[in-house]
Protein backbone atom coordinates (compact mmCIF):
# COMPACT_ATOMS: atom_id res chain seq x y z
CA UNK A 1 0.00 0.00 0.00
CA UNK A 2 3.03 1.78 1.27
CA UNK A 3 4.92 1.58 -1.94
CA UNK A 4 2.03 2.07 -3.67
CA UNK A 5 1.52 5.86 -2.81
CA UNK A 6 4.99 6.08 -3.05
CA UNK A 7 5.42 4.96 -6.28
CA UNK A 8 2.29 7.21 -7.05
CA UNK A 9 3.96 10.09 -5.88
CA UNK A 10 7.02 10.05 -7.70
CA UNK A 11 5.37 9.06 -11.28
CA UNK A 12 3.10 12.57 -10.49
CA UNK A 13 6.51 14.17 -9.57
CA UNK A 14 8.22 13.05 -12.37
CA UNK A 15 5.76 14.21 -14.58
CA UNK A 16 6.11 17.67 -13.03
CA UNK A 17 9.29 17.88 -13.74
CA UNK A 18 9.32 16.79 -17.38
CA UNK A 19 6.57 19.34 -17.68
CA UNK A 20 8.43 21.93 -16.17
CA UNK A 21 11.60 21.61 -18.46
CA UNK A 22 8.68 20.90 -21.85
CA UNK A 23 7.81 24.70 -20.92
CA UNK A 24 11.58 25.84 -20.36
CA UNK A 25 11.27 24.77 -23.92
CA UNK A 26 8.94 26.47 -25.06
CA UNK A 27 9.51 29.75 -23.02
CA UNK A 28 12.84 29.70 -24.47
CA UNK A 29 12.21 29.09 -28.06
CA UNK A 30 9.45 32.04 -27.79
CA UNK A 31 12.13 33.97 -26.50
CA UNK A 32 14.51 33.29 -29.39
CA UNK A 33 12.15 34.19 -32.32
CA UNK A 34 11.13 37.20 -30.56
CA UNK A 35 14.94 38.08 -30.75
CA UNK A 36 14.84 37.04 -34.51
CA UNK A 37 11.83 39.39 -34.93
CA UNK A 38 14.06 42.07 -33.18
CA UNK A 39 16.93 41.56 -35.10
CA UNK A 40 15.12 41.72 -38.36
CA UNK A 41 13.61 45.08 -37.66
CA UNK A 42 17.12 45.87 -36.79
CA UNK A 43 18.24 45.28 -40.89
CA UNK A 44 15.30 47.55 -41.85
CA UNK A 45 16.24 50.23 -39.55
CA UNK A 46 19.99 50.16 -40.72
CA UNK A 47 18.42 50.66 -44.73
CA UNK A 48 16.06 53.65 -43.30
CA UNK A 49 18.77 55.26 -41.62
CA UNK A 50 20.73 55.15 -44.23
CA UNK A 51 18.14 56.81 -46.71
CA UNK A 52 17.66 59.25 -44.30
CA UNK A 53 21.34 60.00 -44.28
CA UNK A 54 21.06 60.39 -48.04
CA UNK A 55 18.53 63.12 -48.41
CA UNK A 56 19.60 66.01 -46.90
CA UNK A 57 22.60 65.71 -49.43
CA UNK A 58 19.49 65.19 -52.43
CA UNK A 59 17.88 68.12 -51.25
CA UNK A 60 20.88 70.36 -51.42
CA UNK A 61 21.26 69.26 -55.02
CA UNK A 62 18.20 69.80 -56.22
CA UNK A 63 17.67 72.72 -54.28
CA UNK A 64 20.47 74.18 -56.77
CA UNK A 65 18.43 73.53 -60.39
CA UNK A 66 14.64 73.89 -58.94
CA UNK A 67 14.19 76.26 -56.36
CA UNK A 68 10.23 77.24 -57.16
CA UNK A 69 9.54 73.52 -56.27
CA UNK A 70 9.78 74.53 -52.86
CA UNK A 71 6.04 72.12 -52.10
CA UNK A 72 7.60 68.72 -53.22
CA UNK A 73 10.88 69.54 -51.22
CA UNK A 74 8.86 70.51 -48.10
CA UNK A 75 7.26 67.04 -48.88
CA UNK A 76 10.37 64.74 -48.91
CA UNK A 77 11.51 66.51 -45.34
CA UNK A 78 8.40 66.46 -43.55
CA UNK A 79 8.54 62.55 -44.31
CA UNK A 80 11.49 62.25 -43.78
CA UNK A 81 11.03 63.86 -40.38
CA UNK A 82 7.68 62.05 -39.50
CA UNK A 83 10.12 58.53 -40.24
CA UNK A 84 13.41 59.95 -37.60
CA UNK A 85 10.27 60.23 -35.20
CA UNK A 86 8.29 57.24 -35.56
CA UNK A 87 7.77 55.32 -32.57
CA UNK A 88 5.82 52.14 -33.28
CA UNK A 89 5.90 50.14 -36.78
CA UNK A 90 2.78 50.74 -38.28
CA UNK A 91 3.76 54.70 -37.75
CA UNK A 92 7.52 53.79 -39.44
CA UNK A 93 5.53 51.63 -41.91
CA UNK A 94 3.61 54.70 -42.98
CA UNK A 95 6.50 57.39 -42.84
CA UNK A 96 8.50 55.17 -44.92
CA UNK A 97 5.56 54.77 -47.33
CA UNK A 98 5.16 58.39 -47.63
CA UNK A 99 9.21 58.87 -48.31
CA UNK A 100 9.16 56.53 -51.11
CA UNK A 101 6.16 58.91 -52.63
CA UNK A 102 7.55 62.14 -52.34
CA UNK A 103 10.98 60.37 -53.55
CA UNK A 104 8.93 59.60 -56.69
CA UNK A 105 7.07 62.59 -57.28
CA UNK A 106 10.77 64.35 -56.94
CA UNK A 107 12.35 62.26 -59.34
CA UNK A 108 9.24 62.71 -61.76
CA UNK A 109 10.26 66.36 -61.37
CA UNK A 110 13.61 66.08 -62.33
CA UNK A 111 12.52 64.93 -65.86
CA UNK A 112 11.54 69.03 -66.62
CA UNK A 113 14.79 69.78 -65.68
CA UNK A 114 17.34 68.85 -67.71
CA UNK A 115 20.31 69.88 -65.89
CA UNK A 116 19.55 68.40 -62.58
CA UNK A 117 18.92 65.28 -64.84
CA UNK A 118 22.27 65.65 -66.34
CA UNK A 119 24.05 66.40 -62.54
CA UNK A 120 26.22 63.50 -61.85
CA UNK A 121 26.03 63.75 -58.53
CA UNK A 122 22.31 63.52 -58.41
CA UNK A 123 22.33 60.51 -60.58
CA UNK A 124 24.56 58.55 -58.07
CA UNK A 125 21.94 59.90 -55.54
CA UNK A 126 19.72 58.39 -57.25
CA UNK A 127 20.77 54.94 -58.08
CA UNK A 128 21.77 54.57 -54.45
CA UNK A 129 18.09 55.00 -53.22
CA UNK A 130 17.07 53.35 -55.70
CA UNK A 131 18.80 50.43 -54.31
CA UNK A 132 18.43 51.51 -50.83
CA UNK A 133 15.01 50.91 -51.48
CA UNK A 134 15.22 47.68 -52.97
CA UNK A 135 17.03 46.63 -49.68
CA UNK A 136 14.19 47.90 -47.65
CA UNK A 137 11.91 45.81 -49.33
CA UNK A 138 14.26 42.33 -49.11
CA UNK A 139 14.51 43.68 -45.24
CA UNK A 140 10.78 44.50 -44.90
CA UNK A 141 10.21 40.39 -46.39
CA UNK A 142 12.24 38.85 -44.23
CA UNK A 143 11.13 40.94 -41.10
CA UNK A 144 7.23 40.18 -41.99
CA UNK A 145 8.49 36.17 -42.61
CA UNK A 146 9.71 36.32 -38.64
CA UNK A 147 6.88 38.25 -37.40
CA UNK A 148 4.66 35.70 -39.02
CA UNK A 149 6.47 32.58 -37.25
CA UNK A 150 6.39 34.54 -34.24
CA UNK A 151 2.60 35.53 -34.04
CA UNK A 152 1.94 32.43 -35.12
CA UNK A 153 4.21 30.29 -32.32
CA UNK A 154 2.48 32.37 -29.60
CA UNK A 155 -1.02 32.57 -30.77
CA UNK A 156 -1.51 28.54 -31.12
CA UNK A 157 -0.83 26.05 -28.94
CA UNK A 158 1.07 25.75 -26.58
CA UNK A 159 2.16 28.90 -26.98
CA UNK A 160 -0.48 31.02 -26.41
CA UNK A 161 -0.95 29.77 -23.11
CA UNK A 162 2.81 31.00 -22.32
CA UNK A 163 2.29 34.60 -24.04
CA UNK A 164 -0.67 35.05 -21.96
CA UNK A 165 1.58 34.31 -18.93
CA UNK A 166 4.84 35.96 -19.73
CA UNK A 167 2.90 38.76 -22.06
CA UNK A 168 4.26 38.10 -25.06
CA UNK A 169 2.58 40.45 -27.55
CA UNK A 170 2.17 40.13 -31.45
CA UNK A 171 3.61 42.17 -33.45
CA UNK A 172 2.67 44.76 -36.42
CA UNK A 173 3.87 43.87 -39.85
CA UNK A 174 5.82 46.16 -42.15
CA UNK A 175 3.43 46.78 -44.76
CA UNK A 176 3.42 48.14 -47.45
CA UNK A 177 0.76 51.31 -48.36
CA UNK A 178 -2.37 49.95 -49.86
CA UNK A 179 -2.98 52.69 -52.57
CA UNK A 180 -0.16 53.77 -53.80
CA UNK A 181 1.92 50.73 -53.84
CA UNK A 182 0.14 47.56 -55.02
CA UNK A 183 -1.56 49.70 -57.65
CA UNK A 184 -0.22 48.54 -61.27
CA UNK A 185 2.93 50.73 -61.99
CA UNK A 186 1.37 52.93 -65.02
CA UNK A 187 3.40 53.35 -67.91
CA UNK A 188 2.80 56.55 -69.91
CA UNK A 189 3.90 56.70 -73.85
CA UNK B 1 14.82 23.73 -41.94
CA UNK B 2 16.17 23.03 -38.24
CA UNK B 3 16.31 19.61 -38.71
CA UNK B 4 18.13 19.97 -41.70
CA UNK B 5 20.93 21.99 -39.94
CA UNK B 6 20.87 19.18 -36.99
CA UNK B 7 21.16 16.46 -39.57
CA UNK B 8 23.73 18.09 -41.05
CA UNK B 9 25.54 18.87 -38.39
CA UNK B 10 25.88 15.35 -37.07
CA UNK B 11 26.35 14.26 -40.36
CA UNK B 12 29.47 16.52 -40.17
CA UNK B 13 30.95 15.32 -37.00
CA UNK B 14 29.53 11.37 -37.91
CA UNK B 15 32.14 11.19 -41.11
CA UNK B 16 35.00 13.45 -39.11
CA UNK B 17 34.72 10.50 -36.52
CA UNK B 18 34.87 7.85 -39.43
CA UNK B 19 37.68 9.61 -41.25
CA UNK B 20 39.78 9.84 -38.23
CA UNK B 21 38.81 5.96 -37.54
CA UNK B 22 40.05 5.04 -40.69
CA UNK B 23 43.19 6.78 -40.62
CA UNK B 24 44.01 5.17 -37.06
CA UNK B 25 43.25 2.01 -38.39
CA UNK B 26 45.63 2.16 -41.51
CA UNK B 27 48.67 3.34 -39.04
CA UNK B 28 47.20 0.12 -36.82
CA UNK B 29 47.43 -1.95 -39.98
CA UNK B 30 50.82 -1.50 -40.84
CA UNK B 31 52.49 -1.11 -37.24
CA UNK B 32 50.68 -4.84 -36.48
CA UNK B 33 52.04 -6.00 -39.86
CA UNK B 34 55.70 -5.05 -38.51
CA UNK B 35 55.35 -6.46 -35.62
CA UNK B 36 54.37 -9.47 -37.08
CA UNK B 37 57.44 -9.84 -38.99
CA UNK B 38 59.74 -9.03 -35.93
CA UNK B 39 60.98 -6.09 -37.32
CA UNK B 40 59.60 -3.85 -34.49
CA UNK B 41 58.16 -4.07 -31.08
CA UNK B 42 54.61 -2.31 -29.95
CA UNK B 43 55.01 -0.28 -33.80
CA UNK B 44 51.13 -1.10 -33.98
CA UNK B 45 50.21 1.10 -30.42
CA UNK B 46 52.89 3.81 -31.85
CA UNK B 47 51.61 4.05 -35.35
CA UNK B 48 48.49 3.81 -34.54
CA UNK B 49 48.71 6.72 -31.68
CA UNK B 50 50.57 8.94 -34.54
CA UNK B 51 48.09 8.13 -36.79
CA UNK B 52 45.05 8.92 -34.56
CA UNK B 53 47.14 12.10 -33.98
CA UNK B 54 47.68 12.93 -37.71
CA UNK B 55 43.77 12.33 -38.25
CA UNK B 56 42.63 14.81 -35.60
CA UNK B 57 45.16 17.68 -36.98
CA UNK B 58 43.73 16.53 -40.50
CA UNK B 59 40.50 17.41 -39.07
CA UNK B 60 40.67 20.30 -37.36
CA UNK B 61 43.04 21.87 -40.83
CA UNK B 62 39.86 20.60 -43.24
CA UNK B 63 37.36 21.77 -40.63
CA UNK B 64 39.05 25.47 -41.00
CA UNK B 65 40.92 25.66 -44.21
CA UNK B 66 38.05 22.94 -46.34
CA UNK B 67 36.56 26.17 -47.82
CA UNK B 68 39.89 27.84 -48.91
CA UNK B 69 41.43 24.27 -50.77
CA UNK B 70 38.05 23.98 -52.88
CA UNK B 71 38.09 27.83 -53.63
CA UNK B 72 41.69 27.08 -54.70
CA UNK B 73 40.77 23.45 -56.59
CA UNK B 74 38.34 25.23 -58.72
CA UNK B 75 40.36 27.61 -59.52
CA UNK B 76 37.79 30.73 -57.87
CA UNK B 77 39.13 34.13 -57.64
CA UNK B 78 37.13 36.90 -54.89
CA UNK B 79 35.57 39.90 -57.48
CA UNK B 80 35.72 43.25 -56.10
CA UNK B 81 32.16 45.20 -55.75
CA UNK B 82 33.37 47.58 -58.94
CA UNK B 83 34.13 44.62 -61.16
CA UNK B 84 30.27 43.19 -61.23
CA UNK B 85 28.31 45.85 -59.57
CA UNK B 86 25.07 44.34 -60.76
CA UNK B 87 25.91 40.52 -58.99
CA UNK B 88 26.97 42.02 -55.45
CA UNK B 89 23.58 44.11 -55.85
CA UNK B 90 21.95 41.08 -55.98
CA UNK B 91 23.33 38.98 -53.36
CA UNK B 92 23.13 41.61 -51.04
CA UNK B 93 19.46 42.22 -51.51
CA UNK B 94 18.53 38.07 -51.46
CA UNK B 95 21.01 37.96 -48.52
CA UNK B 96 18.74 41.00 -46.17
CA UNK B 97 15.60 38.89 -47.41
CA UNK B 98 17.26 35.34 -46.18
CA UNK B 99 18.64 37.01 -43.00
CA UNK B 100 22.40 35.88 -43.97
CA UNK B 101 25.51 37.51 -43.45
CA UNK B 102 26.43 39.05 -47.11
CA UNK B 103 28.61 36.23 -48.33
CA UNK B 104 31.97 36.71 -50.22
CA UNK B 105 31.92 36.29 -53.84
CA UNK B 106 33.71 34.14 -56.23
CA UNK B 107 34.25 34.09 -59.77
CA UNK B 108 35.88 30.31 -62.03
CA UNK B 109 36.91 31.92 -65.44
CA UNK B 110 35.15 29.31 -67.25
CA UNK B 111 32.22 29.93 -69.82
CA UNK B 112 29.99 27.15 -68.58
CA UNK B 113 26.99 27.71 -66.44
CA UNK B 114 27.32 27.00 -63.36
CA UNK B 115 27.18 27.67 -59.28
CA UNK B 116 28.56 26.90 -55.54
CA UNK B 117 28.81 27.81 -52.81
CA UNK B 118 31.23 26.78 -49.47
CA UNK B 119 32.55 27.90 -46.40
CA UNK B 120 32.06 26.41 -42.75
CA UNK B 121 29.24 28.28 -41.61
CA UNK B 122 27.03 30.43 -42.95
CA UNK B 123 29.20 33.55 -41.61
CA UNK B 124 31.77 32.42 -43.50
CA UNK B 125 30.02 31.94 -46.43
CA UNK B 126 31.29 32.33 -50.09
CA UNK B 127 29.42 31.75 -53.51
CA UNK B 128 31.02 31.12 -56.18
CA UNK B 129 29.62 31.82 -60.29
CA UNK B 130 31.01 30.96 -63.30
CA UNK B 131 31.65 33.94 -65.69
CA UNK B 132 29.56 31.89 -68.08
CA UNK B 133 26.71 32.07 -65.68
CA UNK B 134 26.95 35.61 -64.93
CA UNK B 135 27.14 36.52 -68.66
CA UNK B 136 24.27 34.52 -69.63
CA UNK B 137 21.25 35.07 -66.90
CA UNK B 138 19.10 37.82 -66.76
CA UNK B 139 18.19 39.19 -63.57
CA UNK B 140 15.54 37.11 -62.21
CA UNK B 141 17.03 34.01 -63.18
CA UNK B 142 20.47 35.25 -61.37
CA UNK B 143 18.37 35.99 -58.57
CA UNK B 144 17.14 32.60 -58.28
CA UNK B 145 20.47 30.90 -58.68
CA UNK B 146 21.60 33.13 -56.10
CA UNK B 147 18.68 32.25 -53.66
CA UNK B 148 19.39 28.62 -54.34
CA UNK B 149 22.59 29.23 -53.21
CA UNK B 150 22.27 31.21 -50.30
CA UNK B 151 19.85 28.14 -48.77
CA UNK B 152 22.67 25.64 -49.12
CA UNK B 153 24.30 28.59 -46.80
CA UNK B 154 21.59 28.74 -44.79
CA UNK B 155 21.02 25.10 -44.11
CA UNK B 156 24.38 24.16 -43.75
CA UNK B 157 24.89 22.06 -46.83
CA UNK B 158 27.93 24.13 -47.67
CA UNK B 159 29.89 22.74 -44.20
CA UNK B 160 29.23 19.21 -44.91
CA UNK B 161 29.54 19.07 -48.99
CA UNK B 162 33.03 21.25 -48.08
CA UNK B 163 34.49 18.47 -45.31
CA UNK B 164 33.38 16.07 -47.68
CA UNK B 165 35.68 16.95 -50.67
CA UNK B 166 38.47 17.47 -48.34
CA UNK B 167 38.21 13.75 -46.25
CA UNK B 168 37.50 12.08 -49.65
CA UNK B 169 40.42 13.66 -51.19
CA UNK B 170 42.47 12.84 -48.70
CA UNK B 171 41.62 9.24 -48.61
CA UNK B 172 41.63 8.98 -52.27
CA UNK B 173 45.14 10.12 -52.36
CA UNK B 174 46.20 7.72 -49.70
CA UNK B 175 44.89 5.18 -51.64
CA UNK B 176 46.46 6.14 -54.76
CA UNK B 177 49.81 6.61 -53.63
CA UNK B 178 49.52 3.24 -51.78
CA UNK B 179 47.90 1.36 -54.53
CA UNK B 180 51.13 3.02 -56.75
CA UNK B 181 53.48 2.26 -54.61
CA UNK B 182 51.96 -0.88 -54.41
CA UNK B 183 52.03 -1.57 -58.37
CA UNK B 184 55.57 0.30 -59.06
CA UNK B 185 57.10 -1.03 -55.65
CA UNK B 186 56.42 -4.58 -56.78
CA UNK B 187 57.94 -4.18 -60.27
CA UNK B 188 61.16 -2.74 -58.82
CA UNK B 189 61.66 -4.96 -56.41
CA UNK B 190 61.66 -8.31 -59.10
CA UNK B 191 64.01 -6.05 -61.30
CA UNK B 192 66.53 -5.56 -58.68
CA UNK B 193 65.55 -8.21 -56.17
CA UNK B 194 67.04 -6.48 -53.64
CA UNK B 195 65.97 -9.15 -50.90
CA UNK B 196 63.32 -8.88 -48.06
CA UNK B 197 63.00 -5.22 -47.85
CA UNK B 198 60.57 -4.56 -50.75
CA UNK B 199 58.77 -7.31 -49.84
CA UNK B 200 58.13 -6.17 -46.71
CA UNK B 201 56.96 -3.07 -48.41
CA UNK B 202 54.71 -4.59 -51.14
CA UNK B 203 53.03 -6.99 -48.02
CA UNK B 204 51.91 -3.75 -45.99
CA UNK B 205 50.65 -2.46 -49.42
CA UNK B 206 48.61 -5.26 -49.68
CA UNK B 207 46.87 -4.66 -46.53
CA UNK B 208 46.31 -1.49 -46.03
CA UNK B 209 44.90 -1.50 -49.84
CA UNK B 210 42.66 -4.81 -49.02
CA UNK B 211 41.15 -2.06 -45.95
CA UNK B 212 41.03 0.65 -47.99
CA UNK B 213 38.95 -1.78 -50.48
CA UNK B 214 36.89 -3.10 -47.51
CA UNK B 215 36.35 0.63 -46.50
CA UNK B 216 35.57 1.83 -49.63
CA UNK B 217 31.72 1.35 -49.58
CA UNK B 218 32.05 3.48 -46.43
CA UNK B 219 33.51 6.29 -48.84
CA UNK B 220 31.50 5.77 -51.34
CA UNK B 221 28.27 6.11 -48.30
CA UNK B 222 30.23 9.84 -47.29
CA UNK B 223 29.93 10.79 -50.63
CA UNK B 224 25.79 10.23 -50.69
CA UNK B 225 25.71 11.44 -47.62
CA UNK B 226 26.64 14.73 -49.14
CA UNK B 227 25.05 14.53 -51.82
CA UNK B 228 21.63 13.59 -51.32
CA UNK B 229 19.05 14.53 -54.24
CA UNK B 230 16.37 15.84 -51.57
CA UNK B 231 19.14 18.39 -50.65
CA UNK B 232 18.93 20.45 -54.06
CA UNK B 233 15.16 20.19 -54.11
CA UNK B 234 15.32 21.44 -50.89
CA UNK B 235 17.59 24.43 -51.85
CA UNK B 236 15.50 24.66 -55.06
CA UNK B 237 12.19 25.55 -53.03
CA UNK B 238 14.04 26.86 -49.98
CA UNK B 239 15.46 29.36 -52.34
CA UNK B 240 12.48 30.32 -54.53
CA UNK B 241 11.01 31.25 -50.98
CA UNK B 242 13.74 33.42 -50.49
CA UNK B 243 13.38 35.11 -53.90
CA UNK B 244 9.69 34.92 -54.07
CA UNK B 245 9.81 33.93 -57.82
CA UNK B 246 10.29 30.11 -58.57
CA UNK B 247 10.47 30.65 -62.31
CA UNK B 248 13.70 32.45 -62.22
CA UNK B 249 15.26 29.75 -60.71
CA UNK B 250 13.71 27.20 -63.43
CA UNK B 251 14.35 29.60 -66.41
CA UNK B 252 17.81 29.84 -65.07
CA UNK B 253 17.88 25.72 -64.55
CA UNK B 254 16.55 25.47 -68.24
CA UNK B 255 19.62 27.45 -69.68
CA UNK B 256 22.42 26.15 -67.03
CA UNK B 257 21.38 22.70 -67.95
CA UNK B 258 22.33 23.06 -71.92
CA UNK B 259 26.03 24.10 -70.54
CA UNK B 260 26.88 23.48 -67.54
CA UNK B 261 30.08 22.21 -67.59
CA UNK B 262 32.82 23.81 -65.49
CA UNK B 263 36.75 22.56 -66.71
CA UNK B 264 38.56 22.61 -62.95
CA UNK B 265 35.16 20.51 -61.32
CA UNK B 266 36.03 17.02 -60.33
CA UNK B 267 34.28 14.36 -59.09
CA UNK B 268 35.44 15.28 -55.69
CA UNK B 269 33.96 18.78 -55.96
CA UNK B 270 31.03 18.24 -58.41
CA UNK B 271 28.07 17.61 -55.77
CA UNK B 272 28.59 21.24 -54.43
CA UNK B 273 27.53 22.76 -57.47
CA UNK B 274 24.21 23.38 -58.91
CA UNK B 275 24.14 21.50 -61.65
CA UNK B 276 26.66 18.35 -62.95
CA UNK B 277 29.85 20.33 -63.70
CA UNK B 278 31.18 16.87 -65.15
CA UNK B 279 30.68 16.36 -68.83
CA UNK B 280 28.65 13.58 -70.67
CA UNK B 281 31.26 11.16 -71.52
CA UNK B 282 32.23 11.12 -67.83
CA UNK B 283 29.27 10.50 -66.23
CA UNK B 284 28.28 7.37 -68.27
CA UNK B 285 30.25 5.13 -66.01
CA UNK B 286 29.13 6.07 -62.93
CA UNK B 287 25.88 7.25 -64.00
CA UNK B 288 23.25 5.09 -61.73
CA UNK B 289 26.10 4.85 -58.66
CA UNK B 290 27.26 8.97 -58.48
CA UNK B 291 24.37 10.50 -60.00
CA UNK B 292 25.33 13.93 -58.04
CA UNK B 293 22.28 15.66 -59.10
CA UNK B 294 18.47 14.98 -59.85
CA UNK B 295 17.54 15.47 -63.47
CA UNK B 296 16.69 19.56 -64.20
CA UNK B 297 13.27 18.68 -65.73
CA UNK B 298 12.29 17.05 -62.58
CA UNK B 299 13.84 20.18 -60.79
CA UNK B 300 12.28 22.66 -63.27
CA UNK B 301 8.70 20.84 -63.14
CA UNK B 302 8.78 21.27 -59.40
CA UNK B 303 9.60 24.58 -59.51
CA UNK B 304 6.63 25.62 -61.70
CA UNK B 305 4.31 23.74 -59.53
CA UNK B 306 5.39 26.05 -57.34
CA UNK B 307 4.93 29.08 -59.45
CA UNK B 308 1.62 27.78 -60.04
CA UNK B 309 0.59 27.57 -56.79
CA UNK B 310 0.04 23.91 -56.51
CA UNK B 311 3.14 23.80 -54.58
CA UNK B 312 5.59 21.35 -52.82
CA UNK B 313 5.85 19.50 -49.47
Amino acid sequence: MLTGVISLIAIIAGIIILLFFIGIGIYNSIVSLRNKVDNSWHQIDVQLRKRYDLIPNLMETVKGYAKHERETLQNVINARKMGIDAKTVKEQAKAENMITDTLKSLFALSENYPNLKADQHFLRLMEQLNGIESNIAYARQFYNDMVMKFNTRIQTFPGNIFARMFNFLSRDYFEIEEVSAREPVKVKF
Amino acid sequence: MYEQIASNRAKTVFIIIGFIIFITLVGFAIGYYLDWRGISNNYSIILMIFALILAVIMSFSSYYYSDRIVLSLTGARPISREENPRVYYMVDGLSIAAGLTIPKIYVIGDEGMNAFATGRNPQKGVIVFTQGLLDNLNDEELKGVISHELSHIKNYDILLGTIVVVMVGMITIISNIIFRSFIFGGGSRRRSSKGSGGGILSLILIIVGILLILLSPIIATLIRLAISRNREFLADSTGALISRYPAGLANALKKISMHSEVKTASSATAHLFIANPIGEKSKVMFKSLFNTHPPAEERIRRLEDMSLGVGIK
